[in-house]
């Protein structure tokens, strides 16, 4: 941009100079070849004066020389001549006239010349009368008077001043027009390298301006084709539109997924994909949540994007054929350089496969639940029979047996059990049934569920809370806290503590299971919140724990909006936080379960 | 005289766990059907003081049948015991259909017998008739 300014002055600055130049010269060119032309002219004159005044000259001579033969032999067709100069020398001498009127000096020494002639010619005249009426001494009278040798001296004194002036001023105009010549060639030479020049200029900056003007267009193609090739390669369809939700550009999946071409979509509003009631549905929803009237259209789909808010919904797109599909609908809002809103750019995820996978797994959660449970009932049942000797008093053996076979389906039916519960709730299918729950409640439903444990275990739990409340699914959070207190159950030596608070802290409410047993490595403290990760390999066997238990809790608790970790010193104990965001808080309650 | 219990268990071993569990453990009599359909027919003729009813089952499932037993007047007022091997099964969902409450498998045979009385209400002298079989198995 600010190199494209900068070309724009120097080519505008180069213009002004270059005509201004161009002006200057053509202007020096008129008046030296104005000039020139009056100095031809001129030159003209010039030499036409001097050639009537020799002519001039040359007649008076004839004259004269006629008169001398007609005086010498006295014959009159020597006075022919005579005659004819007579008349020749009037024309000569008016055609001066107008040759020297332009020059007052030239005009005021011809007019002194002029009666000089006319005495010259007066004294021929003379001089054949003589001739005539006296004879040949009366002719040599008139000559031996020496007046006709004076005037005839005189005008070629005159003639030849006259002459060498103008011949003079034709040196002098000459010369003014060499000068003037080699000006002119001067400024037009210049003229033309400085025309050169910038024709020369004006080259080299077009042909930058179009090298670079190319390789801008080059890299916008290929910026457009690579953004193009994107576009169509997205497993996303793809559609832009403007203000009003009219489609703009279409990339090749959208094309793909709902059979019309780009021609057919482009130009239509973007409603002719989506399913009416379904947007008339959305339509009255965001009324709702918004406060303010959204009508049942392309409004419906565009309307949080237009007010900054991302958005993003499973919605139903239509084919051109009239069959739908299920689709993750993106809408974001297109704005220009100046944050001026300029149309929407809606992507859209296909949720066929997905839904299929979704509803695959639901039916293997299903399978699972139903053909293994079955199967694990009648174990459970059959050996819960056997070991409780209702079916009669087993041999010591085979008691024992049959208490070990039990133990292992309990086992097999709590991993059974925790992977659906994970699976599960990770999936979503589980909703959080979130009410504002009294944490003192939480503490205490969750400690009395083990304490049972905890009791045939020689372990007191300690309860600490103050009153607050958050806002949690009772059911799953005491799930949550059981599996945190049962892993404490698990690691703590017999005839241990374990304290079980819960206290409001400045991040919401903080929760808090702290044990004595033997604690966990620094490097395993992130690592056993994962499925089937336990501190030591073995404890799946020894301890009876599924490695599922910490995974379910951090799912809860994140699915609460909280968060869950660890901390511990190796052989002094673990403690496990909980942290959920806090709904409202009261006093301090303390109470103690053993 | 000890109460009667129908089981309605499309699983076999299950059925006689659950018989076995229910005469030796809780001492009440027990009749038991394959099916739903078997089931509902057996409750009209043998009319039971209780029905323990598999929520999954073939062809005609647990919610059909809790539903027919419902709408039928012999049976509509005998109380049916929801079993389920559904981790999430809407315990709400099935009391609002008419259940009386829910058993999740698997269930622990030697605490079954309670679990049932607690959720019918019924006192532990309800079962006493403890090694009498009162099945009416088909």
């Amino acid at each position: 941009m600010l190199m494209g300014g900068r070309i724009r002055l120097w080519i505008i600055a180069a213009s002004v100079v270059g005509l201004a130049a161009l002006a200057a010269v053509s202007w020096l060119s008129y008046r030296n070849t104005r000039e020139l032309i009056a100095a031809n002219q001129r030159l003209a004159q010039a030499h036409k004066l001097i050639e009537d005044l020799t002519a001039l000259h040359l007649l008076l001579d004839d004259a004269e020389s006629s008169c001398r033969g007609y005086a010498l032999s006295g014959k009159d067709e020597y006075l022919k001549p005579y005659d004819a100069a007579l008349v020749q020398v009037d024309i000569a001498t008016q055609v001066l006239r107008h040759d020297v009127a332009h020059d007052t000096n030239r005009s005021l020494q011809f007019q002194q010349l002029e009666p000089t002639i006319q005495a010259r010619l007066e004294v021929l005249k003379e001089l054949v009368k003589a001739r005539r009426n006296g004879g040949f001494e009366a002719a040599v009278r008139v000559v031996q008077s020496n007046r006709g040798k004076i005037l005839a001296d005189e005008i070629r004194q005159r003639i030849s001043t006259m002459q060498v002036e103008e011949r003079n001023d034709l040196l002098d105009l000459e010369r003014e027009s060499r000068e003037r010549a080699r000006t002119t060639i001067l400024a037009v030479g210049l003229t033309c390298v400085l025309g050169v020049s910038l024709l020369l200029a004006a080259s080299i900056v077009i042909y930058r301006l179009n090298r670079r003007s190319e390789k801008d267009h080059v890299a916008l193609q290929n910026a457009e084709r690579i953004q193009r090739t994107i576009l169509n390669s997205a497993a996303y369809s793809m559609l832009s539109t403007n203000t009003e939700g009219v489609i703009q550009t279409v990339n090749a999946a959208a094309e793909k997924w709902l059979g019309y071409t780009g021609a057919e979509l482009a130009g239509s509003n973007v409603t002719i994909v989506h399913d009416a009631q379904e947007l008339q549905s959305r339509g009255d929803q965001l009324t709702r949540a918004m406060g303010m009237p959204i009508s049942g259209d392309s409004q419906a789909l565009v309307t949080k994007a237009r007010y900054g808010v991302a958005d993003e919904f499973e919605c139903t797109y239509v084919r051109k054929d009239g069959t739908r599909f299920p689709v993750l609908l993106a809408v974001t809002a297109l704005r220009s350089g100046a944050n001026d809103l300029s149309g929407y750019l809606m992507i859209a995820a296909d949720l066929s496969e997905r839904q299929a996978i979704r509803k695959m797994k639901d039916e293997f959660v299903s399978i699972v639940s139903h053909e293994l449970r079955t199967p694990l009932t009648s174990i459970k049942g059959a050996l819960g029979l056997l070991a409780g000797g209702v079916t009669g008093v087993l041999p010591p053996k085979a008691a024992e047996m049959a208490n070990i076979a039990q133990g292992n389906v309990e086992r097999l039916s709590r991993l059974v059990n925790d992977i659906l519960d994970l699976q599960r709730i990770e999936s979503g299918r589980i909703t959080m049934d979130k009410r504002p729950c009294n944490i003192a409640d939480l503490v205490q439903e969750s400690a009395e569920a083990v304490h049972l444990v905890a009791e045939a275990e020689g372990l007191t739990i300690l309860t600490s809370c103050r009153e607050a409340c958050v806002e949690a699914d009772r059911e799953r959070m005491v799930q949550a806290f059981v599996n945190l207190l049962g892993n404490a159950i698990k690691f703590s030596p017999r005839g241990g503590r374990i304290e079980f608070a819960a206290e409001r802290t400045s991040g919401g409410v903080l929760f808090r299971v702290k044990d004595e047993g033997r604690g966990i490595p620094r490097e395993k403290l992130e690592t056993i919140f994962e499925r089937f990760v336990q501190v030591d390999a073995s404890d799946a066997r020894e301890k009876g724990g599924t490695g599922l238990g910490l995974a379910i809790c951090r799912t809860i608790v994140e699915q609460h909006g909280g968060r869950v970790w660890a901390e511990s010193e190796l052989g002094r104990g673990s403690t496990f936080y909980v942290q959920l965001p806090v709904a409202q808080s009261n006093s301090m309650a303390t109470s103690g379960i053993a | 005289m000890a109460k009667t219990v129908l089981v309605i268990d499309d699983d076999r071993d299950i059925r006689e766990v659950a018989k076995t569990s229910l005469e030796l453990v809780g001492g009440f009599g027990v009749i038991v059907a394959e099916s739903g359909l078997r089931g509902v027919a057996l409750a009209q003729r043998a009319k039971p003081d209780a029905i323990i009813l598999d929520l999954m089952m073939p062809d005609f499932d647990g919610q059909q049948t809790l539903a027919h037993l419902k709408q039928v007047s012999e049976t509509a007022h005998i109380p049916v015991i929801m079993l389920t091997a559904k981790v999430q099964a809407s315990k709400l969902e099935l009391v609002g259909k008419g259940a009386a409450g829910v058993l999740v498998k698997p269930f622990d045979p030697m605490q079954l017998p309670t679990q049932v009385c607690e959720i019918l209400g019924w006192s532990a002298a309800d079962g006493k008739d403890i090694g009498h079989s009162g099945s009416a198995k088909k």
